[in-house]
């Protein structure tokens, strides 16, 4: 190196490192090396224009590394000072930060998982079952013959070979009951299917449909169950009133209401006024459904119970028309993004 | 149906008020929807389950209502004044088609005056209803309201023979219904004949051509059971859905058919004159004994699971007129004939259930079960997969599995639609629901689509659910998962429009998250546009397909951005196996940057595979870390730069060991591919 360069390098160390943290000291510093004007490294440029053409290349070389080095150690040293004193490069923090994107889980999954926790907690299985059925499963062996007038109520899609879309999760029942013995205990979600499409019915839906076979299963455990179901889902305070009804695979039946989730019985548009709405339907299992799957109806008895978890989730949510579920509409399916706290 | 409250107070002592009738027998199970005031009276709107066709007239509701206590029922009894010659002189019946018409009455009544209805008559109808139409109809229609039992009025000098014929119908024969309407018949359906052609259908309509008009003065009155399958078939064959067919195809009460033919009689005697002749033609005078169902007290109360005292259930059970012969505990319980749902002790039990009041059953947890549920079916996957992609930021969707054909059609290119043949649907709602999806992007790119058409800058969806495919003359069912990219990805202050490595990404990091483990990739144009598909396959199986979809789909589902579209197989046989820990390593790592310069044709999954093949035990991992085509490099050419990661598991490298190593592995990769380095 050459000599006076070394010299300078030398003295700017020194300089530096008795300058410590101190700004002022530091600005003198720069002043004194790397100032514009008058400089010590400026000084040696102008020096650089008088060399011989031959030494030009060495010395310029040399210079434009310590000018480097002397221009990093400043900075260096300038940004420990600021460090030293608390301040640091200011953020805009109002500014949005570079958010991940939450996903967001339908709110029939939402409504649909819930239910399984609440069930699975009391003992029952989750099952599933095919969504194109035959007629056996889907009807014949829950005590709907052909030409009952109740399969006027479940308008049925039908494809080739004597094969339809499930009208209900009722078939899921009955191949329970046919792979598996007594005691049952099984929930069983899924999606279903009818041909009826207005305001209120979609030709797709969901359902989950409940069931317990065992000895001596009476009517009131039926009662306890759903009630124990319907204030863990909705709330403790919620009122449950069964009333007599008709379902083929079911004897005796009922319809279940519960108090009107959004006017605590009052009266509102979503309960028509009564200030109840209809959420489940249930009953003892008909001996001829066991009769069908070779369970003996002597010895078990068992109750069932469906509700449907679209209409869940519309209430759960305040989600006012069933077609919006099914829209695909990401404005609603990421308004759900935790589902509800537990 | 509907009701009046008069009305049922005409069979019931004692009624209650009409409010709290009404709440007595929705209580019960016959639900009071809507009560209209009519002046004086109220007009109920009741829900009857199809299980309770005895419940479709105001006697049989009037009978509920006793038996819920709201009144006694009273007796009825009906004597109708017979004069002239005896029936079988005047008309003759033949039943040819016993299983179809297993009983049919018939009463003659001569000289009648068709007219108008009296006004309370026709006033009653039409607030149940039904349109007045003249005295002779409307006695029958009264008696349908009043009794339950449909019967049909002929003019008798319009039955050619003077002779009823029920048989089945004939091939090619045909009926003008009363509607207006012909209908051509087919073998099935069972016909009220005359000598020579069809004068009614049987329990739906009669025919035009021997209606009551103006100028009948003779009457021929139907009171007849009908098989309900037969009623049914044919009604819905023809869509023709009456009061009558409503009645019969739930199953009427064939011991009230013989009580019904009087009452009418009685009622046209009334309204209409003339004179009934005497005898009534009855091709089953005589009925079987009625079936008997045991009613065990102790099975009750096990069954309800609480104590019902045998005073109520003596009482109720006298009240809904079912006799009982007790022995012991046990209740024989002879069913009338109007009670077609009751055939088992269960049916029975309803009955008590249902007026003790479901309300007074108390509440009692079953014995817990002991062993904990479990997770069967497809569920493990399908949630597992539901989750995975909710972690990485889409959103669930959930739409139709039927799709139109055309939407389907534009899918086939894809190796996963071609995994079976199409399932049509044979009674679609519309032909934008009538085929069975076979991939889930149908419905997600109409989604997609719509959100980009409301101006949404990015979508983001998802759906987990079955696509179906024919087999024969069954079916099977596939579980998927598929994603639908499109518009732009990144944060606010980086937004770029989304590319094929956005999307293979995505589709990686659901392979990772389901656990599929080693997967080959290999480009596809399928339903993809030029140059940006791919197909991803395991074990020489296709399990997935990813790219953007080409640019005559995102027109047909009219996108205004192209569609991003992802789909993967779930297998639900298939769980993935359990993570086992993999020792850390305790050594520093060496990185050493590498840029290759190759031909385009040269695929980055060759050059990994051969550096992979020729590289020195020491190497740990390798990534990309910068692609660049442009002026630096020829045409044809790429460069790759790679990130190499050295490490020993049991000792530090030195900077000599990997320098002479990376120089290595660069000579053998340039021996074996002829690329360059620079």
């Amino acid at each position: 190196m050459w000599p006076e360069l070394a010299q300078l390098k030398a003295d700017f160390d020194q300089a530096l490192a008795s300058a410590g943290t101190d700004p002022q000291r530091l600005e003198e510093v720069r002043i004194r090396f790397a100032g514009r004007k008058s400089g010590a490294l400026r000084l040696l440029e102008e020096q650089l224009k008088r060399l011989p053409k031959e030494e030009k290349p060495t010395f310029g070389k040399e210079l434009n590394q310590l000018k480097a080095y002397i221009e990093e150690q400043l900075a260096v040293a300038l940004a420990q000072v600021r460090q030293a004193r608390g301040v640091g490069e200011q953020v805009d923090v109002t500014l949005p930060g570079r958010k991940p994107a939450l996903g967001a889980l339908h709110p029939v999954t939402l409504v649909r998982r819930e239910i399984e926790d609440i069930f699975l907690r009391m003992g029952y299985s989750v099952a599933d079952g095919p969504e194109v059925e035959d007629d056996w499963h889907n009807f014949e062996a829950l005590n709907i013959p052909p030409d009952h007038p109740a399969r006027d109520t479940q308008d049925t899609f039908y494809l080739p070979g004597g094969l339809l879309l499930r009208t209900h999760t009722s078939p899921v029942q009955i191949r329970t009951m046919e792979a598996f013995r007594p005691p049952i205990r099984v929930i069983i979600p899924g999606r279903v299917y009818r041909r009826d499409s207005d305001l209120r019915h979609s030709p797709m839906f969901h359902q989950v449909e409940g069931l317990v076979v065992d000895e001596g299963v009476s009517f009131a455990h039926l009662k306890a169950t759903l009630e124990a179901f319907v204030h863990r889902l909705f709330d403790p305070s919620l009122q449950v009133r069964l009333r007599p009804s008709f379902f083929p695979f079911t004897e005796p039946s009922a319809e279940v209401d519960i108090t009107c989730v959004l006017c605590r019985g009052g009266g509102c548009g979503v309960c028509s006024g009564s200030g109840w709405v209809e959420i489940l339907g249930a009953g003892m299992v008909d001996p001829r459904v066991f009769r069908a799957v070779g369970i003996d109806p002597v010895r078990y008895t068992g109750f069932a119970f469906g509700l449907g978890l679209d209409r869940v989730a519309m209430l759960k949510y305040r989600i006012p028309d069933l077609r919006l579920l099914f829209s695909g509409d990401e404005r609603l399916l990421r308004q759900f993004p935790g589902g509800l706290a537990r | 149906m509907k009701v009046l409250y008069s009305w049922l107070c005409d069979h019931l002592e004692a009624p209650l008020p009409p409010a709290e009738m009404a709440e007595r027998l929705t209580a019960a199970g016959l639900h009071v929807e809507l009560r209209t005031p009519e002046g004086q009276d109220e007009v109920w709107e009741v829900d009857v389950t199809t299980n309770r066709p005895d419940c479709l007239s105001h006697r049989g509701l009037a009978r509920e209502a006793a038996a819920c206590g709201a009144g006694q029922l009273k007796g009825f009894s009906v004597r109708v004044a017979e004069q002239g010659p005896p029936v079988h002189q005047l008309a003759l019946v033949t039943v040819e088609d016993e299983a179809g018409c297993p009983r049919y009455c018939a009463r003659v009544i001569r000289g009648v005056q068709v007219g108008p209805s009296p006004a309370w008559l026709a006033e009653r109808l039409a607030a149940c209803g039904i349109r007045p139409i003249n005295n002779v109809v409307d006695a029958t229609n009264y008696v349908l309201l009043d009794l339950g039992h449909p019967l049909h009025a002929f003019d008798l000098a319009r039955l050619a023979g003077s002779a009823i014929r029920v048989r089945a119908a004939r091939p090619g024969e045909a009926i003008t219904t009363l509607d207006g309407e012909t209908r051509r018949l087919v073998a099935e359906d069972l016909v009220i004949a005359d000598k020579e052609k069809p004068v009614a259908l049987a329990g739906i309509m009669g025919g035009a051509n021997s209606e009551i008009t103006p100028a009948t003065q003779d009457v021929l009155l139907e009171s007849a059971y009908f098989d309900p399958l037969r009623v049914r078939r044919t009604r819905k064959r023809l869509g023709l859905d009456t009061e009558a067919s409503r009645r019969f195809e739930r199953g009427a009460d064939r011991s009230l058919a013989r009580v019904a033919v009087d009452a009418a009689a009685a009622l046209i005697l009334q309204v209409a004159g003339g004179e009934v002749a005497s005898g009534v033609l009855d091709t089953k005078p005589h009925l079987p004994e009625p079936a008997v169902v045991p009613l065990d007290l102790r099975r009750l109360w096990a069954f309800a699971g609480c104590h019902i005292p045998e005073e109520f259930v003596q009482q109720l059970l006298a009240a809904l007129e079912i006799p009982v012969r007790w022995e012991g505990m046990v209740g024989h319980c002879q069913v009338p004939w109007h009670r077609v749902d009751l055939q088992l002790a269960e049916d029975l039990y309803e009955e008590v259930l249902r007026h003790w009041g479901y309300d007074r059953i108390p509440s009692q947890l079953p014995p817990s079960p002991g062993a904990p549920g479990e997770r069967r079916g497809s569920f493990p996957i399908t949630d597992r997969a539901r989750d995975v992609a909710q972690g990485l930021g889409l959103a669930e969707a959930i739409t139709y599995a039927f799709v139109p054909e055309e939407v389907e059609q534009a899918f086939a290119s894809s190796p996963l639609v071609q995994r079976g043949p199409l399932l049509r649907l044979l009674n679609p709602l519309s032909t934008r629901m009538a085929v069975m999806r076979r991939t889930l992007w149908s419905g997600l790119a109409e989604a997609a689509a719509a959100n980009l058409r409301r101006g949404a800058d990015r979508v983001q969806l998802f759906e987990v659910g079955r696509v179906f495919f024919a087999q024969g003359a069954q079916s099977w069912e596939e579980e998927r998962l598929a994603a639908l990219l499109a518009g732009e990805v990144g944060p606010w202050d980086q937004r770029r429009a989304l590319d094929f490595y956005d999307l293979k990404g995505l589709a990686e990091a659901l392979a990772e998250g389901l656990g599929l483990g080693e997967l080959t990739v290999e480009s596809l144009d399928g339903p993809f546009a030029p140059g940006l598909g791919a197909v991803w396959y395991r074990d020489g199986e296709v399990v997935g397909v990813l790219g953007q979809l080409h640019a005559t789909i995102q027109k047909l589902f009219d996108a205004p951005k192209p569609l991003w579209a992802l789909e993967l197989v779930l297998d639900p046989t298939a769980a993935p196996p359990v993570p086992t820990f993999a020792e850390l390593a305790r050594h520093p790592a060496v990185v050493a940057d590498l840029t290759v310069r190759h031909p385009v044709t040269l695929p980055y999954a060759q050059l990994v595979a051969t550096l992979w093949a020729v590289a020195p035990g020491i190497l740990e991992r390798v990534e990309p870390l910068v692609r660049y085509r442009g002026e630096q490099v020829g045409p044809e050419e790429v460069k790759t730069t790679l990130r190499l990661t050295y490490r020993h598991p049991e000792r530090s490298l030195t900077q000599e060991e990997v320098n002479a190593a990376h120089f290595a592995l660069m000579d053998q990769l340039a021996a074996h591919l002829g690329v360059s380095f620079s």
